[in-house]
């Protein structure tokens, strides 16, 4: 049956419908959660809050193991699913980049909006700076071309580079993340406690 | 009281939680493994073989060949022999056996052409598109009757005797005057232009559109 | 009790989520054919073995004859205990139970129709579900006043040389036919360019 719009269930033309509605549900979460507050998520770094390495990692855990159950029951074909294209050098660069921008602000873009959206000025100045960032990219692409365009691996999965079963991968991934929860939690109680 | 209980149970929570989602994957590892099911379900594939949709009738191809087409490819599933001897102008061999050979997939699974399948009879033609039409491929026809039928109709026509119905005299010119287009020369007949071809129709590269639109990109 | 006022969002969250699954479950069912072999292992399998039965072949005991015409051409005249499954109806419970029984004590089915092209869809069907006991008659029925009148057929054989009969056809024209042989226009080649789409960016 799924996935629903490449299978033709919904219409392909309503696919920015969609991501309008699923964009508003994700930002009331991220909100509601207290993801807007940079002091919030700069603590997983300072390791007084590990909120979101446990939101993001229970919410990736609970959707593997829910897209599997489904695949095996028919409900869903893992292998339509869109799989995102892997630049190596790409991925390193910009995923450095990143890990600064998100330790020294306390936002990750998505989060960045939120705290936009209930007028956090410093969140403000945040996406300012995304905005300068995507203009100097945007000038300079003709330099950045060849790494943002090259060492591509094609769209590969850990199963296909690693030949691991699937199921395994799931389970092994299941244990590392309840194992990084209770490390998580151990580090925690260690380092003095902030308020914010 | 009940509160208390409710509040002590929720004490450990986390670790519900956590026993939960270690079940619920190693119930994934543990699940009996079965083939995975490819192509449409088989009470589909049976109601689309029951169906003689697929039939394209000798007189038709012959019509198409003659005008030329562009639309459609010809696929002949026999061995390289009989594909040499004889086949079907403007036809590509694909023999039975490597019809799923990488290089084959391009004119199976394409939505650009209609592919006619034709063999000595319909057999194996039919065989081909059963195992096509499993994995979902559009656009498929079998020439009914295959190269027999073809020879018993275009290249050697039964004349129709005298008193069979006029239409039958009107399909008998027609079935001759395709089998002079296809290089059977009649003894009345004295100039010829039957354009005779034997030469193999270069290959079509056809590449099947992703139906992936830009892809949509979720993050944190 | 502020800790159980905390989770009540959760709660409902919870719930919602559990619900979906098991109206997913409720509403789970099993497909009840499943092919057992993929299409590439079907290929191999038709074009190495021998699945067809000739008609003096049919005194083998463990053979089971079973007619895939419809039940009209069935009565009007069949082979001897031959069973009638109609060819569309060979998926229904009774009649895929009626081959699993057939494997179980080792039997063979043989399927024929009135010709075994028409026994071919109801055979390569069975065949991808994964019964390996099931081979096609090669024969043609037809009727001689009203009785049935069974021969054998050889399946895909060439009737006729066409190309022989092509050039016999030029020479008995006795003319000195100027065959122009036109060299059919090339079909064009046609690539579609995949679109490189630039891949939307985005992320967190």
């Amino acid at each position: 049956m799924g996935p629903l719009i490449p299978n033709g269930v919904i219409p392909a033309e309503w696919d920015s419908i969609i991501a309008i509605l699923i964009g508003i549900a994700f930002g009331f979460v991220l909100e509601a959660s207290g993801f807007s507050s940079s002091r919030k998520l700069a603590g997983q770094f300072y390791g007084y809050d590990f909120a979101v390495l446990k939101v993001f990692f229970t919410a990736a855990l609970v959707s593997v193991i829910g897209v599997y159950y489904m695949d095996y029951l028919g409900y869903l074909d893992v292998t339509q699913l869109y799989v995102h294209p892997f630049y190596l050098w790409g991925a390193i660069i910009g995923g450095i980049i990143m890990g600064v921008g998100f330790v020294a602000a306390g936002f990750c873009p998505g989060t960045s909006l939120c705290a936009v959206a209930i007028g956090k000025i410093d969140a403000i100045v945040y996406v300012g700076g995304i905005m300068v960032g995507v203009f100097i990219f945007s000038e300079m692409y003709t330099i950045f071309e060849p790494i943002y365009n090259g060492y591509f691996y094609g769209n590969v999965t850990l199963e296909d580079s690693l030949g691991i079963n699937p199921y395994w991968f799931v389970f092994i991934f299941s244990m590392i993340a309840i194992v990084a929860f209770i490390a998580a939690d151990m580090v925690r109680k260690r380092v003095k406690k902030v308020f914010y | 009281m009940v509160k208390k209980k409710i509040a002590k149970v929720l004490a450990f929570r986390y670790t519900i939680l956590a026993v939960i989602l270690i079940l619920l994957a190693g119930g994934l590892v543990l699940l009996p493994k079965y083939q995975k099911h490819e192509g449409i379900k088989p009470e589909e594939l049976l109601s689309n073989t029951i169906s003689s949709e697929r039939y394209m009738t000798t007189d038709r191809l012959a019509h198409i060949l003659i005008n030329q087409d562009p639309s459609f490819i010809l696929i002949d599933v026999r061995d390289e022999k009989s594909f040499v001897n004889y086949t079907l102008p403007n036809a590509i061999n694909i023999p039975l056996k490597n019809l799923f050979n990488e290089e084959n997939i391009g004119y199976l699974n394409q939505n650009q052409y209609d592919v006619v399948l034709f063999s000595n009879d319909h057999f194996y033609a039919d065989q081909a598109w059963i195992l096509c039409n499993r994995l979902g491929y559009k656009n498929m026809r079998v020439l009914k009757g295959g190269i027999n039928e073809w020879y018993a109709t275009i290249i050697n026509p039964l004349k129709p005797a005298d008193n069979m119905p006029a239409t039958d005299f009107d399909l008998y010119a027609t079935r001759k005057a395709a089998s002079m287009f296809f290089g059977v020369v009649y003894p009345e007949q004295f100039k010829v232009e039957a354009p005779k071809i034997v030469k193999e129709a270069p290959k079509k590269v056809i590449t099947i559109e992703k139906k992936k639109k830009a892809p949509a990109e979720g993050g944190c | 009790m502020k800790e159980l006022e905390k989770t009540k969002r959760i709660s409902i969250a919870a719930v919602i989520f559990i619900l979906a699954v098991i109206i997913g479950l409720l509403t789970y069912k099993r497909p009840k054919n499943t092919y057992a072999i993929n299409t590439k292992s079907t290929l191999e399998k038709i074009t190495i073995e021998n699945y067809i039965v000739a008609l003096n072949e049919l005194k083998n005991p463990e053979y089971v004859l079973i007619d895939i015409r419809n039940q009209y051409d069935f009565e009007k005249g069949h082979l001897e205990n031959a069973i009638n499954i109609y060819a569309a109806e060979i998926l229904s419970a009774d009649n895929i139970k009626v081959f699993k029984e057939l494997e179980i004590s080792n039997k063979t089915a043989v399927l024929y129709g009135n010709n075994p092209q028409e026994a071919n869809a109801p055979f390569l069907i069975l065949y991808q579900l994964g019964y390996d006991n099931i081979k096609l008659l090669a024969i043609e029925n037809s009727y001689l006043q009203n009785k049935l009148i069974t021969q054998n057929s050889e399946i895909e054989k060439s009737e006729a040389d066409v190309s022989a009969f092509i050039n016999e056809s030029i020479k008995k024209a006795n003319t000195t036919p100027v065959v122009k042989v036109v060299a059919a226009p090339p079909k064009k080649v046609i690539t579609i360019e995949k679109k490189k789409k630039a891949p939307a960016e985005g992320g967190c």
